[in-house]
This record gives C-alpha cells, structure tokens and sequence, in this order.
C-alpha cells in the first residue's frame, strides 16, 4: 500500500518536475527576447522632416561677411568657414563664435515653432574626426529623429547632423 | 526471554493477519458484486487520470496562449504610431511636388525653396486664376525665423502668406520647412537672401 503511494507521488512529483521545466524554457526564452528587443535602440533614421529642416537652415542667409558687405554667407558656407577659423570681417568676429551664437538663435526659433520637441541636438564635426561644434537643448523623452548632411571643404568632409526628440 | 517471547508473539500475529487478509480477499473476489465494485473503483481512477490529464494539457495550452499574447503585444507595439509617421512622412514628402512647382519655386535645382516675391504676386490678383490649378484645399506660408508677430501679407514686414484657400472643410494639414528666398540689391551687388519658413497643405480627407 505504502509501495503505491510513495510510487504515485513519484509520478506526481515528475508531472510537476516537467511543467516547471517548460514553464522555466519559455521564461528563459521570453527574458532572451526582451533583453534583444529592448537593446535595439530607438530609430534614429533619416527623417524626412529633420532633413528638410536642416536643409532650410543651411540655405539661410547669415548677418557674415567674409571678404565684403553684402556677400554674406549662408550656413553651409560658414559650417566651412568656421572650420577653417576664418573670421567675419564685417562683424569682426570669428566665424565660429558668430555660428555658435547665431546658430543657437535659430535652433530655438525653429523650436519654438513645434511644440512637440523636446530635445534637440546639432553637431558640426570632421568626418572620422574631432568634433567642431555642438549645440543641444532639452532632455530626450520619446521617439527620436535626425538627419545628416555632409559638406565638402578643402578635400575634408564634414558632416552636419541634428537629431531631435518629440 | 521475554524478547524471544515478544517476537514469537509478533509472528504469530503478522501469520493470523495475512491468514484473514487471504482469506477475506479470496471471499471479496467470491462475490460477484464485490469483483464488479472493484472494477468500477478502477474505472474511477482512470478517468480521474484522464480528466488530470486534461487539465494538464488545457493549462498549457492555455499558458501558451498567453506567452503568444505576450509575444504578438510586444511585436506590434506602436504599430500604428509607425503607420501614421509613415503617412506624414509620405505627405511631407508630396509637399515636395507643390514645393517644386515653377510658380512658386525660387531656383530650379533646388527642392523646397520658395521665392517670396512669386508669393506676393500669387496674393494679388493674379492668384485668382490659380483656384483651380492648385490640386489641393490650401496652401499657406509663414516665415519662422527672423520670428516675429504673424503679420498677414500684403502688409509692411509681414511674415504670412496665404496663397489659397478653397474654403473647404474637413481639411488636415501637413507642413514642412522650407526656404523663402528673394534677390536683393545692395549697393549695386544682387545677392540672394533666404530666411526659414514653413510651408502648410491642406488636403481634404473623408473623414
């Protein structure tokens, strides 16, 4: 009778053995796969709209004049200017002092006009190289989106990237 | 002695109990009815077994289920938020089309550039016979930086454009930001001056 039961239990204690087996594979496996999907990070992409941000403020026309007044430079040119530590004689600043604080001023304006940013981040630097300039503003909490450009000077090539955060 | 005596006394006991439990079994089994208990006695054991085994298998398909749940939540979460970027990324892109076209671009080999004195002329009268080229509800352009009071154009030093307005309703906007460009003279030397603006479509939806 004894016999039974301790062999009854065994089955029993072998069923349990098994189920927590399978429930210990599928948590492993469900722990595995959070860990991998939440290591990727969020998409940093090349927006559409961070793209064509950046674009209209390469275009736009700054208050520097390398050589003379009014052949004042855009952004895309001072980015190259200010890496060639040329000055605005005009102003009779340096061009990446001038960049730095005009820069700025633009970034917020153009902030200002989307209310769902929270962070921005733009970035001036040699490719393969030292940074040149970098200007943020904010705490990221949310989807992240950016773009690049690149500028050619002197054979170097830089590379402007905003990212921002809404 | 007195052990030897107990054991003798304990065998004589176990013998008697095995004697009646023979005994007794073989007159269970005599009877008919009591052969026929037992069997049923088995048969409610096994369907107890098959009615664990059951549970078992619904429990886990049920736990299954559920880390598929899990899994599928997990896959497809900010699936529709992917959508609607996707959507305005696409619109954005459209707006490329408007951008580009020659009665309002600045500079043919660039996208997304407007020319600001093509817009005031579009204020005038001339847009009138835009109404029905435009393929849209509205178009609309405002000047970001330098910032500035949203003054409505024609105006001195104004910053807003509204180019046309079909009235309808129902309307979604999608914008994105473009150049506004225009030639200025200074001391006999052209130069091309561009500020950032944005450029708002209107496109109807069914909603």
């Amino acid at each position: 009778m004894n016999k039974l039961k301790i062999s009854s239990s065994k089955k029993a204690q072998q069923e349990i053995v098994g189920f927590v087996l399978i429930v210990v594979l599928v948590v492993v496996g469900l722990m595995v796969y959070l860990v991998i999907s939440f290591k990727e990070s969020p998409a940093e992409g090349n927006s559409v709209q961070v793209g064509n941000m950046l674009d209209s403020i390469m275009r736009t026309t700054t208050e520097c004049a390398l050589v003379f007044e009014p052949d004042f430079e855009d952004y895309r040119e001072l980015f190259g200017s200010c890496y060639k530590n040329e000055v605005c004689r005009n102003l009779n600043k340096e061009a990446c002092k001038y960049l730095n604080d005009s820069l700025r001023e633009v970034l917020d304006n153009l902030i200002k006009s989307e209310a769902t940013i929270n962070y921005y981040k733009f970035e001036l630097f040699e490719k393969e190289g030292a940074g040149i300039i970098e200007i943020k503003w904010g705490n990221c909490s949310g989807q992240i989106s950016g773009a690049q450009r690149n500028i050619f000077k002197d054979s170097q090539t830089l590379i402007v990237r905003m990212t921002i955060c809404n | 002695m007195v052990r030897a005596l107990s054991f003798l006394e304990k065998k004589h006991r176990t013998s008697r109990f095995m004697f009646f439990f023979f005994v007794e079994k073989k007159k269970f089994l005599a009877s008919r009815k009591n052969y026929n208990s037992l069997a049923i006695l088995k048969n409610n054991k096994a369907q107890m077994k098959i009615q664990q085994m059951a549970f078992m298998i619904l429990a886990v398909f049920l736990f299954f289920i559920l880390v598929g749940l899990f899994f599928l939540s997990i896959e497809f979460r900010g699936l529709r938020q992917k959508a609607m970027l996707l959507q305005e990324e696409s619109a954005v892109s459209s707006l490329k089309v408007i951008s580009d076209m020659a009665e309002i671009n600045f500079d043919s080999s660039e996208t997304l550039v407007l020319d600001e004195d093509k817009l005031r002329i579009l204020l005038g009268d001339f847009g009138k016979y835009y109404e029905t080229f435009w393929p849209v509800s509205s178009i609309k352009v405002y000047k970001i930086y330098p910032a500035g009071e949203i003054i409505k154009c024609p105006s001195l030093n104004c910053n807003y454009y509204e180019i046309y307005n079909s009235g309808q309703k129902n309307v979604k906007e999608y914008s994105t930001y473009v150049s506004i460009c225009r030639k200025i003279k200074e001391f006999s030397y052209v130069y091309d001056k561009c500020e950032i603006g944005k450029l708002v479509v209107g496109v109807k939806t069914n909603e």
